[in-house]
């Protein structure tokens, strides 16, 4: 069914869905980060259901209002019953596991771990042969290109012109030959032979 | 029944491409010692010269780019850089990887800790 909605009616269910979010995050005391979610699924249910709006009997803005607490309902229930799953509580990081004295956080992997969910793969023992990588590249690089590593690991391009009063193309020349210079110390640039060929 | 006639060039490898610098100093930041690799071949000292170079400006930019390179490379001391004749002026020039030089590491924490104390 076709549904016709003013900008109006679009702006009152957009506010309401919002509003609803943001009281349903504060009950369940979730993570800021969290409400846009929430106010999608909400928003998502709102416009499923949106084509059992009668005018008649109510604006759609009180009908919006039923439907959103409904979902915001439904939505605390399996918080709840996934809460509830766990043990009853959140579980924290520092809490021993059930059954022993070591904590959660370290019998969980890293690959586990929230920075791994968000594309941040990297291992306490990669970073640290970057490091040592990198500290031993540094070593072996000329005294100029070791300066210029220095001063760009503090201060941007523009602050290193403003204060050595090097001109802005003779800075950008020395960072390429840097970057050759890291690149045959093996950062930066891959080599890849098939492509090559 | 059908005859095929192939031409005389069919099965000739493609040319490989031009290496950059940065794809050269990858290769030796990956090479294990004694890797080599054919960087150019002609007449360097000619091809990537302005004025007398028979190449396009581009190719001779990136060629003078390259053995910039090679030879940064070879004073670091990661390369060695050596010429095979191939024909009249015409030389294939190779890098062979070099036992990487052992340097004291400087952590880029201390690095940046000197500079500021300077």
């Amino acid at each position: 069914m076709r549904i016709e909605l003013s900008p109006d009616d679009i702006e009152t269910i957009i506010h309401e869905a919002d509003a609803a979010a943001r009281r349903l995050r504060r009950k369940l005391n979730l993570p800021h980060c969290d409400r846009e979610d929430l106010g999608q699924d909400l928003l998502v249910d709102l416009l499923r259901r949106l084509p059992a709006h009668d005018p008649a009997r109510g604006t759609i803005g009180a009908f919006a209002n039923i439907i959103l607490r409904n979902q915001s309902s439904r939505i605390a229930n399996r918080h709840h019953r996934q809460l509830r799953a766990q043990g009853g509580t959140v579980i924290s990081l520092d809490a021993p596991i059930s059954g022993g004295t070591e904590r959660l956080g370290c019998v969980l992997a890293e690959a586990d771990g929230l920075a791994a969910w968000q594309g941040q793969d990297r291992s306490a023992v990669d970073d640290a042969e970057t490091h040592h990588d990198l500290a031993r590249a540094l070593g072996g690089l000329p005294d100029d290109m070791r300066g210029l590593c220095a001063a760009l690991g503090t201060c941007a391009g523009p602050e290193i012109v403003s204060r050595t009063g090097i001109s802005r193309s003779a800075l950008y020349r020395h960072i390429a030959r840097l970057r050759l210079d890291l690149a045959m110390r093996g950062f930066g640039a891959g080599w890849d032979g098939s492509k090559a060929a | 029944m059908e005859m095929f006639v192939m031409h005389p060039n069919a099965f000739t490898p493609a040319k490989p491409r031009p290496l950059t610098d940065i794809e050269f100093c990858a290769w030796i930041g990956q090479a294990m010692p004694g890797d080599r690799l054919e960087y150019h071949r002609g007449f360097l000292g000619i091809d990537a010269t302005a004025v007398i170079s028979t190449l396009p400006e581009p190719e001779r930019r990136r060629l003078g780019a390259l053995a910039s390179a090679a030879h940064r490379a070879f004073e670091a001391a990661l390369v060695h850089l050596v010429q095979v004749r191939v024909g009249p002026d015409r030389f294939a020039y190779l890098a062979i990887a070099r036992t990487k030089p052992r340097h004291a590491p400087i952590p880029l924490s201390q690095l940046i800790a000197t500079e500021e104390a300077a």
